[in-house]
């Protein structure tokens, strides 16, 4: 058990910089996640921490301890890797006790804690299997097994279950989170995965081109971006934004008006501003008290209905002379959530209202949120 | 024709058909054509055809071409293992005709039989010895490359740095020269007294010890050895290497840990080219000794002493070859069994 502080890691290749001046603290016992998007310097930012990587510049401490030119070895972790990486010429014993047989521990020590490993991964009887006799949640399980058999400081965990299937994977992550409630160590996880980093993490750290976003609990992401990045990665369907600037009475785009005060948020007129709100957010008129407070509506054709279920996906356009995007939601485009008993067709007129309490907004040349409501 | 009209049972049970088939051949040709019988494949409505002994043969490989397939798979392996067993036959004809008989020897048949060659050979010279020579620098050879060669394959296998491309070339290119253009500069170095190596060695100097033949050849063998490995090490997933890093081992504990137990065939191949080459090698061994067993001489030289002033001992010569092939023989039917391919299946789920 320990805390991992990085201080100012950077590490540049040649001519990239995959992680900028990176600072952060986790604390002793605290499930943290790494999210972004693929190549945002999450895996190399672990990679870092484990001592795979050797930083350029900034320092790693763990457990109070500067390890930043230390191996992977003396550091104190273990790490469960994407592809399992099991050796393969090892049978499962071998495996999980491969850590422990290099520390030269006496062969007692060893088959006690392998076993109390297995146990935890609920592993018996499978000790002379080899690898590739395993499915692949068992070899997920015996590389869990590794990583825990060594009482390690702190896990370090690499997107452990993109490889598995859906179904896999979702059971597996509670598994994951009753193993931190066990064994109450400082986790930290890589993936891209939201909805693994919003339901696993005490915290989540939001990464992008190697520059931390917003480090917080993963609701205080969600409700309270910290910028435009953050704000369109975590949430699925994603945040629907509206590029326009500050008028007297509030924002103007070309598709809709929201009134507020602008001095209210400290915007200045002129000023460029995009509005944030979550498909969530957004209700059709009828629905409006549904809204803690609406706006006035505003005029929508239905474009595509996604009925999911639960609930239907509405993809609107502001106007009939929009064309849909090709790629992702374009301007003009809103994507809103509705009931499921909802009787829309495609090509109908709506009127909607957002949820002034729930309306972001953006300063647009620097992203940094500006406030997340319109209520003050 | 008619017989069809007589025989129905024969068409109606296929079984009958082809007893009568299998017996028609041991008539031969003619009989196929005169001897009224049904020839046919009971299933197909086409008309009878009158088939030689080919034709009906032919027919069935087309019906049956597995059939054909194990045929030609039969027929090459005849003529490899026959191309590549027939002179070590020849060899053991010529080892066991006896001297005086040499003259009359056959192709496949001994003039006389004299297995006491086999013993003569050791008898006539310390034939053991010059094949211990060999066998002992083959194997400190193929350690020595293998343990360079796969400290070299990992790092032109498994690093990104700076001028790899220019260094890798310059290893190959060593092994693109002839041995040969090395043997002049080497043959006067080794010859040299070095005082500082008077303590180890008797002369001073490298000529007529092992060293003297073991450090060329391994040399000139290594760029090929670091070949075969960088492609092997390479082709085992970073996760495993880093994996055993985090577990405890440094980089050279994850290489003989896991890199090179899961290129086990790269490394089997590797060794067993350099054991053969450097056990057959010729022209360094008999160059840096004197030819004396006791100096290192290597087992070809060995079997060149059966050839004497006045007469060459081509049977004690044969015998010899055959000796000393078997340890490479039993070296490689034991590597093969070391050479399991497909350990990494199920490795890494890509």
């Amino acid at each position: 058990m320990a805390s991992v502080k990085l201080e100012g890691v950077t590490k540049r290749y040649e001519d990239v910089t995959a992680v900028n001046e990176m600072s952060l603290e986790i604390e002793d016992g605290e499930f943290v996640t790494f999210v972004g998007p693929s190549g945002c310097g999450k895996s190399t930012t672990m990679e870092t921490i484990a001592g795979l990587t050797l930083p350029t510049e900034g320092t790693i401490e763990i457990g109070e301890r500067d390890v930043t030119n230390l191996p992977p070895k003396d550091r104190g972790i273990s790490m469960v890797f994407q592809n399992i990486a099991l050796f393969p010429h090892m049978d499962v014993y071998d495996n999980v006790s491969f850590g422990l047989r290099l520390r030269q521990y006496d062969q007692e020590e060893i088959d006690r804690r392998v076993e109390e490993a297995a146990d935890i991964v609920q592993l018996e009887g499978m000790m002379d299997r080899m690898p590739k006799e395993m499915s692949g949640g068992q070899r997920q399980r015996v590389a869990i097994a590794r990583a825990i058999v060594r009482n390690p400081g702190a896990f370090l965990m690499d997107e452990p279950l993109a490889n598995l299937d859906a179904e896999l994977r979702v059971h597996m992550r509670t598994q994951l989170q009753r193993l931190h409630r066990e064994l109450d160590t400082t986790i930290i996880y890589v993936t891209h995965d939201q909805a693994q980093a919003m339901t696993m993490s005490d915290r989540i750290a939001v990464i992008d081109s190697g520059v931390l976003q917003q480090v917080a609990p993963p609701l205080k992401c969600y409700n309270e971006p910290a910028n435009l990045f953050v704000a369109g990665f975590i949430g699925s369907p994603a945040m629907n934004f509206l590029e326009g600037e500050v008028v007297d009475g509030g924002f103007e785009s070309e598709y809709a008006n929201i009134d507020f005060d602008p001095k209210a948020h400290g915007v200045t007129p002129r000023q460029d501003l995009t509005v944030g709100i979550r498909p969530e957010n957004v209700f059709l008129e009828e629905d409006s008290r549904k809204a803690a407070s609406p706006t006035k509506p505003f005029d929508a054709v239905v474009d595509v209905i996604e009925p999911m279920g639960k609930e239907v996906n509405a993809y609107l356009l502001f106007d009939r002379d929009v064309e849909a995007s090709a790629e992702g939601r374009g301007e003009g485009q809103l994507l809103i959530n509705l009931t499921p008993d909802t009787d829309i067709e495609e090509d109908d007129d709506v009127r909607i209202v957002m949820d002034r309490q729930n309306v972001h907004l953006f300063d647009r040349t620097s992203g940094d949120a500006i406030s997340h409501s319109l209520e003050t | 024709m008619t017989d069809r009209s007589t025989e129905p049972g024969d068409e109606l049970t296929p079984g009958a058909d082809e007893t009568t088939l299998e017996a028609a051949p041991d008539g031969g040709v003619a009989d196929a054509e005169t001897v009224d019988q049904p020839v046919v494949n009971p299933t197909a409505d086409e008309p009878d055809l009158d088939r030689g002994l080919i034709a009906a043969w032919a027919a069935k490989m087309i019906t049956n071409p597995d059939r054909a397939y194990r045929a030609s798979f039969y027929v090459a392996t005849i003529f490899f293992l026959v191309t590549t067993l027939f002179p070590f036959y020849w060899l053991f004809v010529v080892a066991v005709t006896p001297r005086n008989n040499l003259s009359e020897v056959g192709v496949f048949i001994p003039a006389g039989f004299n297995p006491a060659a086999f013993i003569e050979v050791f008898t006539t010279l310390p034939f053991h010895r010059y094949v211990f020579n060999s066998f002992l620098i083959a194997t400190i050879a193929t350690v020595a490359v293998l343990l360079v060669g796969s400290l070299a394959g990992y790092v032109f296998g498994r690093l990104r740095f700076r001028g790899r491309n220019v260094m890798l070339l310059l290893v190959l290119v060593t092994s693109f020269f002839p041995p040969a253009a090395f043997f002049i500069p080497l043959n006067r170095l080794f010859n040299t007294n070095v005082d500082v190596l008077r303590p180890l060695l008797s002369a001073g100097s490298l000529y007529n010890t092992p060293y003297a033949i073991f450090i060329p050849l391994s040399a000139i063998f290594l760029p090929l050895s670091i070949f075969i490995l960088m492609t092997f090490y390479s082709q085992i997933p970073d996760g495993l290497e880093d994996a055993a890093r985090v577990e405890g081992t440094t980089r050279i504990g994850a290489l003989f840990r896991v890199i090179v137990p899961l290129s086990a065939p790269g490394v089997a191949t590797a060794g067993v080219l350099t054991f053969i080459s450097v056990y057959n090698e010729y022209f360094f061994s008999s160059l840096m000794t004197d030819g004396r067993p006791g100096s290192w001489a290597p087992m070809l030289e060995g079997i060149l002493r059966f050839q004497g002033e006045f007469e060459v001992l081509y049977n004690l010569m044969a015998a010899a070859s055959i000796v000393a092939v078997l340890p490479v023989a039993i070296l490689v039917v034991v590597a093969q069994e070391k050479i399991v391919s497909g350990l990494t299946t199920g490795a890494v789920k890509e």
